[in-house]
C-alpha cells in the first residue's frame, strides 16, 4: 500500500512543534538575543595553504565599540577540535590549509563594528603549494599538509581471487565514476547564542547532533570541566550531517568567556559555504566482471576520497563507502582499495547517506552496463545476484536478516512505473521531437548506526512527574525530521498515553542522558528500542504507585491509557495528576544500552540495513541538454512505519536532495577557493524541479525473530536515485553518465540538422 | 606575503570591507510604515535593509535570514500585498507601506495557508516555513484558483531543503480547494 496521509488514516497526526513552525513563533537558536549582547565574527584564512607569519591585532582592538580579539593565542586548552581526530585547529597559529581556518575572531558592539575589526587585521602569508586533487595530493613528492601524511585513511577489502576471475568473466566492464561536492544548505546557517552564566558556567545554544559530543569537545577546548557547560541545541534549521560537528561554537564560548558578556554568531550564507562541510567528492573506479548468465563474480573498486583539509569523519565516511561497493549483491571475489586523502579544498565530512551515495551511483551504474553487455533487462540482472535471507553482509559480517532486498526488487518490478515502462518509453507520446523519456532503476542496501567498533550508546528516560507529565527525556536532536513527533506517535501507540499526557524533553545537556547521536538513520530505532525496554518497568511502577495510593485498585486489572489509570476493560481510575499529587518523588525509570553491532571484528561494519528501490521517469530534452525527473517509486524495506508523515517527508526530502545531487548541485572549487558562494550559483532544486510525482511503498514485515523494530529512514531516500536517473538516461538517449551533476552540455544534441540547399538542380 | 586587504574571498556579499564611516554612520531616519497593521515609527540608519528592521529592531524573528541575496525566500513578507525578499530592500524604500511579516498572519488563530502546511506537513526544520507561507498567500490573495503552472512560478523562489516539496504542494492544494 502507497504511504499517503489517507492511507495513513488517524496515524497521520500533526506535528507537536508544528504550530510554532507555521507561525513563525519557533524561536531557533540563531532568533535568540540576550541582553548587553555582543556580536561575534570570525576571520577566515584568505589563502588555501600558507604559512602564517605574523598575525597583527592591534588595529582592531583599537576600534570603539570592540570587545576582544582572539587568537590562536587566546585557546586555553586544546586548540583543535573534530568528532574522530581533534586537530582541526580553532585557531590556525603557524599555517593555514584552507579558506574555511579560523585565524582571529572579534566581539563588537554591532556587525557593523565587528566587520570593521576584521578588517584591521593583517596577516601575513607565505604561500605553500596548493593541492586541490587528491590524486595529487598522494604523490610521493607531493608536501604533506599534514605530519602523518596525505592519507587520512586507507580502507581494504578482499576476498577470493579476483585477478584470476576476471580472466574467465565472459564480460567485464570498466569506468570511473565521479561525485560532486553537494552542500547541506540547511537553511538557517550555523550560529547561536553564547551566555556566560553569573554561576561561572557557560550556556551554548547552538545547533548540533548531538550536544554532548559538543559539551567534550568544547571541555577540551575552554579546558573547562564538562559540568561547567551547558549546550542546548534543538530546535535546528536543518542539518543532514552538515552540523554534527562543531562550527561557530569555539567562537562564540571563548569570545563570551573572554568578555563576560552574551555573545552571539549567525554565520552568512557565504561563511557556511566557506567553511562549512560538504559531502566528499569521490572518484570511484571499478572493474566488475560477470560470466555467461549474468553472475557477477569479480568485482574490484578503487575509491579516491577527497577529505579536504581535516579529518572530521573522513575516514568513517569511507568505511561506509567500502562497506557500500558491494550493495546488496552476492559477489565471491572482490577487492576493495579506498583512500580518503587531505587535500586544501573545503572540509568534507558527514552528510545524508554517507558515502553510500557515491558507491551505490558507481556500483548501480556497473550493473547496468553489465546488463547492456549481456543484452538482459537491468532489473533481471540485480535479481541474478541479490543476496538472500540468510546471506552474510557485504564485508561478509553477520546482520539481522529480513528479506528486505527481495522485497524491494519485487515491488519495485510490480510497480506501475517499471511495469509501463516495458511497453510505453519507445513512444512517450510527447509532442516535442527534441524531449525523449526513459525510466531507470537502482536497488540499495544501506547501514544504520555508527558500526562495529565505534562507540554507539543508546539510552533515555521515561518519568511521572510531580506535576502529573510523563516525560520522556533523550540526548536527541530536532532538526526538521520529525524526532518529536516520533517520539510522541511511539507513545500514544505503544503506552495508550495522550498526547496531553506528555512532556518530550530533548537537546539540553544539563538534563539529557547519553542517547548517543543523532546520525546514521539511529534516533528512530533507538527512541523504539528504548521505549520497549522501559515500558514493563514504568508501567509496573506507576500501576504500583496507584495500588499503593489507592488499595482498592489493587484487586483490579489496570493499564495506563490516556489521562490516567484505567481499568484494563473500563473506564479512568485515577487520572496522572492525581496520582502525581500523591507521590512524594517522581516516578523515574532509566534505560541504558548500544546499538545493536554485529559481532564480526571489522570497524565501522554494520548490522542493520534498510533496502531500497527507485524507479524514476525522466525527460531529456535534446536541445537544453536538461534531465527533469518526472515520476518516482520508492520501495523501502525498514520495518514498521512509526510516523506515516515523517517517513513519507523523509523520502521525498531525501530524493528532492538527491534530485540535486545529481543534476544540478556542486560547490565548485578553484584555487582553494568556493566558486559557487552563494544560492544564485549552487543550484539546489526548487519546486519547479521537483513537481514529478513521488510514490512511497512500505514495507513493514520483519521476520517473527525480528527484535530491532523500526529502521531509520532519514537516509535511504537519498542514496540511489542517482543510479536511477543515470539508468533512465540510457534508456532515453544511449548516454552513459560517469559523472555527477549531469553535465547538461553533455547530453545536448541537435535533432534537426539543418540541411543546405544546393545543387538542387544538378545534372544527372 | 600578502596582506589581508587583498582578500579574494572577503567578498563573500561582493562588498568591500566597511570603512570606519559607513562601520559608525550616525545619520539616521525617521522609518515609518504600517507592520502587521500597527503603525511603526522608528529611527534606524536610511541603508538599513528591511530584514535587519524586521529582525533586530523589531524582534520579529519569524522572518528567517538565510542567503541574503534573494535567491531562498526564507525571508519573505508582504509589502503592500507583494511578496518581497526583506533582504533585498533598504528600510527607506518601505517607507509609508504596508507590511505583513509571518507573525501578521496569525494574530487571530492560524491563516488557513498556516492551517493547510500543519495538516499537511508542509513543513520539516521549519525555517522556509514563514516565508512559503508568505508565498502562498500572497499568491491566492492576488489569484485564488492557480494553476499547478501558476503555483509553481509563485514558490520558486523559496527554498525548501527539507521535504522536497511534495508535503508544501499538498499544503497549497489544500489551501486552494478550502
Amino acid at each position: 500500500m502507497l504511504l499517503n496521509k489517507e492511507s495513513s488514516g488517524s496515524r497521520w497526526r500533526t506535528r507537536p512543534d508544528g504550530e510554532g513552525k507555521v507561525s513563525g513563533k519557533l524561536q531557533y537558536l540563531t532568533d535568540m538575543r540576550a541582553e548587553g549582547m555582543l556580536i561575534g565574527r570570525v576571520l577566515r584564512s584568505e589563502q588555501a595553504h600558507a604559512r602564517i607569519l605574523s598575525i597583527r591585532i592591534e588595529k582592531a582592538i583599537e576600534v570603539p565599540g570592540v570587545h576582544a580579539v582572539i587568537t590562536h593565542e587566546d585557546v586555553p586548552g586544546l586548540n583543535g577540535f573534530g568528532i574522530a581526530l581533534p586537530h582541526q585547529p580553532v585557531f590556525c597559529s603557524d599555517r593555514v590549509r584552507y579558506t574555511g581556518d579560523a585565524i582571529a575572531a572579534v566581539a563588537a558592539e554591532t556587525d557593523e563594528i565587528a566587520e570593521y575589526a576584521l578588517s584591521l587585521i593583517e596577516v601575513d602569508y607565505e604561500l605553500l603549494p596548493l593541492l586541490e586533487n587528491p590524486e595529487e595530493a598522494m604523490k610521493k613528492d607531493a608536501i604533506l599538509l599534514h605530519a602523518e601524511g596525505n592519507v587520512l585513511h586507507h580502507t581494504e577489502y578482499r576476498k577470493g581471487e579476483p585477478e584470476t576471475v576476471f580472466t574467465d568473466c565472459c564480460h567485464v566492464v570498466e569506468e570511473s565514476y565521479y561525485t560532486p561536492r553537494q552542500m547541506h544548505t540547511y537553511m538557517e546557517t550555523e550560529g547561536g547564542l553564547f551566555i556566560p552564566e553569573d554561576n561561572g558556567r557557560l550556556t551554548v545554544y547552538s545547533a548540533t547532533q548531538h550536544g554532548l559530543m559538543d559539551r567534550l569537545q568544547l571541555s577540551r577546548i575552554l579546558d573547562i570541566p564538562q559540568e561547567d557547560i551547558r549546550v542546548i541545541s534543538s530546535p535546528i534549521g536543518g542539518s543532514f550531517g552538515g552540523k554534527d560537528e562543531l562550527n561557530v561554537q569555539p567562537y562564540g564560548a571563548l569570545l563570551a568567556l573572554r568578555t563576560l558578556r552574551p555573545v552571539r554568531l549567525h554565520n552568512s550564507r557565504a561563511e557556511s559555504v566557506r567553511a562549512g562541510l560538504k559531502r566528499h567528492p569521490m572518484k570511484i573506479t571499478m572493474k566488475t566482471g560477470c560470466d555467461p548468465e549474468g553472475i557477477i563474480r569479480a568485482h574490484q573498486v578503487r575509491i579516491i576520497s577527497d577529505t579536504g583539509a581535516y579529518a572530521t569523519l573522513g575516514a568513517e565516511v569511507l568505511n561506509f563507502a567500502t562497506e557500500h561497493v558491494m550493495g546488496p549483491y552476492i559477489i565471491d571475489h572482490v577487492d576493495v582499495k579506498g583512500f580518503a586523502v587531505y587535500t586544501n579544498n573545503g572540509v568534507s565530512g558527514e552528510f545524508r547517506g554517507f558515502g553510500g551515495n557515491q558507491a551505490i551511483f558507481a556500483l548501480e551504474g556497473q550493473i547496468d552496463r553489465l546488463a547492456e553487455r549481456l543484452q538482459i533487462d537491468p532489473w533481471e540482472m540485480r535479481r541474478r545476484n541479490l543476496r538472500k535471507y540468510g546471506d552474510l553482509g557485504p564485508l561478509g559480517q553477520e546482520i539481522a536478516q529480513t528479506d528486505g532486498a527481495f522485497q524491494v526488487w519485487e515491488a519495485l518490478a510490480g510497480s506501475p512505473l517499471m511495469t509501463e515502462a516495458a511497453s510505453t518509453d519507445s513512444d512517450s507520446g510527447v509532442v516535442e521531437p527534441w524531449i525523449v523519456t526513459g525510466t531507470g532503476a537502482a536497488i540499495a542496501m544501506h547501514g544504520a548506526g555508527l558500526g562495529y567498533g565505534i562507540p554507539d550508546p543508546a539510552g533515555g528516560r521515561l518519568s511521572l512527574t510531580l506535576e502529573g507529565k510523563i516525560e520522556a527525556v533523550f540526548g536527541y536532536e530536532e532538526f526538521g525530521q520529525g524526532l518529536i513527533a516520533t517520539m510522541e506517535q511511539m507513545l500514544i501507540e505503544q503506552f495508550g498515553l495522550a498526547a496531553e499526557d506528555l512532556s518530550i524533553v530533548i537537546g539540553d545537556t544539563d538534563v539529557v542522558p547519553d542517547s548517543g547521536s543523532s546520525t546514521a538513520s539511529r534516533s528512530t530505532s533507538m527512541m523504539w528500542m528504548a521505549l520497549k525496554r522501559l515500558r514493563p518497568d514504568f508501567t509496573a511502577r506507576v500501576l504500583q504507585a496507584a495500588a499503593m495510593i489507592k488499595p482498592e485498585l489493587d484487586n483490579y486489572e489496570m493499564k495506563l491509557g490516556p489521562g490516567g489509570i484505567w481499568l484494563k476493560d473500563g473506564g479512568l481510575l485515577l487520572t496522572y495528576k492525581d496520582l502525581a499529587q500523591r507521590i512524594s518523588e517522581p516516578i523515574v525509570c532509566n534505560t541504558k544500552f548500544t546499538y545493536p553491532t554485529t559481532p564480526f571484528k571489522r570497524v565501522g561494519a554494520h548490522f542493520l540495513y534498510t533496502y531500497s528501490a527507485i524507479a524514476v521517469r525522466v525527460e531529456v530534452n535534446l536541445l537544453t541538454g536538461r534531465v527533469r525527473v518526472l515520476d518516482q517509486y520508492h520501495a523501502v524495506a525498514a520495518g514498521p512505519v512509526a510516523n506515516p508523515q515523517g517517513y513519507l517527508g523523509q523520502i521525498e526530502g531525501g530524493s528532492s536532495m538527491a534530485v540535486g545531487f545529481t543534476l544540478s548541485e556542486d560547490a565548485v572549487m578553484s584555487g582553494g577557493s568556493y566558486v559557487t558562494k552563494n544560492l544564485d550559483t549552487y543550484l539546489v532544486p526548487t519546486i519547479a524541479d521537483m513537481n514529478g510525482s513521488i510514490q512511497v511503498q512500505p514495507i513493514e514485515d520483519l521476520p517473527d525473530h525480528d527484535t530491532y523494530g523500526p529502521r531509520g529512514i532519514g537516509e535511504v531516500g537519498s542514496v540511489n536515485l542517482a543510479p536511477a536517473v543515470a539508468s533512465a538516461i540510457f534508456q532515453a538517449v544511449g548516454k552513459r553518465v560517469t559523472k555527477l551533476p549531469i553535465d547538461p552540455e553533455w547530453l545536448q544534441s541537435t535533432p534537426f540538422i539543418p540541411q543546405k540547399v544546393v545543387n538542387i538542380h544538378v545534372e544527372p | 606575503m600578502s596582506s589581508h586587504n587583498s582578500d579574494p574571498n572577503l567578498d563573500e556579499d561582493n562588498l568591500a570591507p566597511l570603512s570606519s564611516e559607513e562601520a559608525f554612520v550616525e545619520e539616521r531616519f525617521t522609518f515609518n510604515c504600517n507592520l502587521n497593521g500597527k503603525a511603526i515609527s522608528t529611527e534606524i540608519p536610511p541603508s538599513r535593509r528591511l530584514l535587519k528592521v524586521i529582525r533586530e529592531d523589531l524582534e520579529l524573528t519569524g522572518t528567517k535570514r538565510s542567503c541574503e541575496i534573494g535567491r531562498c525566500g526564507a525571508c519573505m513578507v508582504l509589502v503592500d500585498g507583494r511578496p518581497v525578499n526583506s533582504c533585498l530592500v533598504m528600510a527607506y524604500q518601505c517607507s509609508g507601506a504596508e507590511i505583513t511579516t509571518i507573525e501578521g498572519l496569525s494574530e487571530l488563530g492560524l491563516h488557513p495557508v498556516q492551517r493547510a502546511f500543519l495538516e499537511e506537513g508542509g513543513f520539516q526544520c521549519g525555517y522556509c516555513t514563514p516565508g512559503m507561507v508568505i508565498s502562498v498567500v500572497a499568491l491566492l490573495e492576488k489569484n485564488p484558483h492557480p494553476t499547478q503552472a501558476e503555483v509553481e512560478e509563485a514558490l520558486s523562489g523559496n527554498i525548501c531543503r527539507c521535504t522536497g516539496y511534495g508535503g508544501i504542494l499538498r499544503a497549497v492544494n489544500k489551501a486552494i480547494g478550502g
